[in-house]
């Protein structure tokens, strides 16, 4: 098993972050288009806890070089199977995910969580990235080595892109959002637009 | 938003998004959810996206994942002391 670990902050307050957390792998992301599809399966809001908990399913287009699928089998999309706990009095989002495509020969799981920045909880969130991954096909322990470490090092490349890609998410979602209170205040101040209901 | 895996889910999973958007920033992050306002959209979305996990087989691959998932609703649903 090799594990991958990282964290880092944004400068958006958690309530920010975590609203564009449902948006980060729609158009206003440029840096993942291998991520296809995000379908949500369930979402339920627990009575005692108050968490929402949503299931979803994410199908990305396959990126593992020749080599990998040449030996793991080869298929044009994989799916990740995706839960997600948001504790709004905790102010804490966990994303968890694992592999469903090949997973009789590796295991990827990850769990992603953001909080608010102990430095500056209303401005920042810290996210944080855990992964572990292992190889289970049977075989040498050589070829089981280079296919963790190759998921290893693709992690530490998609990490910086992921940072990229959701930064962009945040800014169009702030700039959303403060089109829409100005939209707001000039219908309130003037009647012409608010006649006009837009 | 995202694309549905089925194309043909596409409309009424936008409309869902959407309201589920407006939900979670207007309603539940503000502690004032009561009811699921979205839920008939959700309903007509699942029904969509039901058959075409069915059509792909892939309804059996989501059973597998859902059953390796135990623990993790354990550990993240657990109730704060």
């Amino acid at each position: 098993m090799k594990i991958f670990q990282q964290s880092t902050e944004f400068d958006y307050s958690w309530e920010e972050v975590s609203i564009s957390n449902w948006r980060k792998y729609g158009p206003w992301n440029e840096k993942t288009p291998h991520v296809i599809a995000v379908d949500t399966l369930s979402r339920t809001v627990d009575t005692v806890t108050g968490i929402l908990r949503t299931e979803r399913l994410i199908t990305c287009k396959q990126s593992a070089p020749k080599w990998v699928t040449t030996i793991l089998g080869g298929a044009d999309t994989s799916l990740v199977y995706e839960t997600s706990y948001v504790d709004p009095a905790a102010k804490k989002v966990t994303l968890c995910s694992m592999n469903m495509t090949l997973s009789d020969l590796i295991s990827v799981r990850e769990t992603c969580i953001y909080t608010p920045a102990s430095s500056a909880p209303n401005a920042k969130t810290v996210f944080s990235q855990r992964a572990e991954i292992t190889a289970l096909c049977g075989g040498w322990q050589k070829i089981k080595n280079s296919i963790e470490q190759f998921t290893v090092e693709r992690f530490q490349q998609n990490a910086m892109k992921g940072k990229e890609g959701f930064e962009m998410v945040l800014e169009m979602s702030r700039k959303a959002f403060a089109e829409q209170r100005e939209l707001l205040r000039l219908q309130q101040d003037s009647p012409i637009l608010r006649e006009a209901k837009i | 938003m995202s694309a549905s895996l089925a194309s043909e889910c596409n409309e009424v999973k936008e409309k869902y998004d959407n309201c589920f958007l407006r939900w979670y920033s207007e309603s539940f992050l503000r502690g004032t959810a009561t009811t699921d306002e979205c839920k008939p959209l959700f309903d007509q979305y699942e029904k969509c996206l039901k058959k075409a996990l069915k059509d792909r087989g892939i309804d059996n691959m989501i059973k597998e994942a859902r059953d390796d998932n135990m623990e993790n609703d354990a550990e993240h649903m657990k109730p704060r002391r």
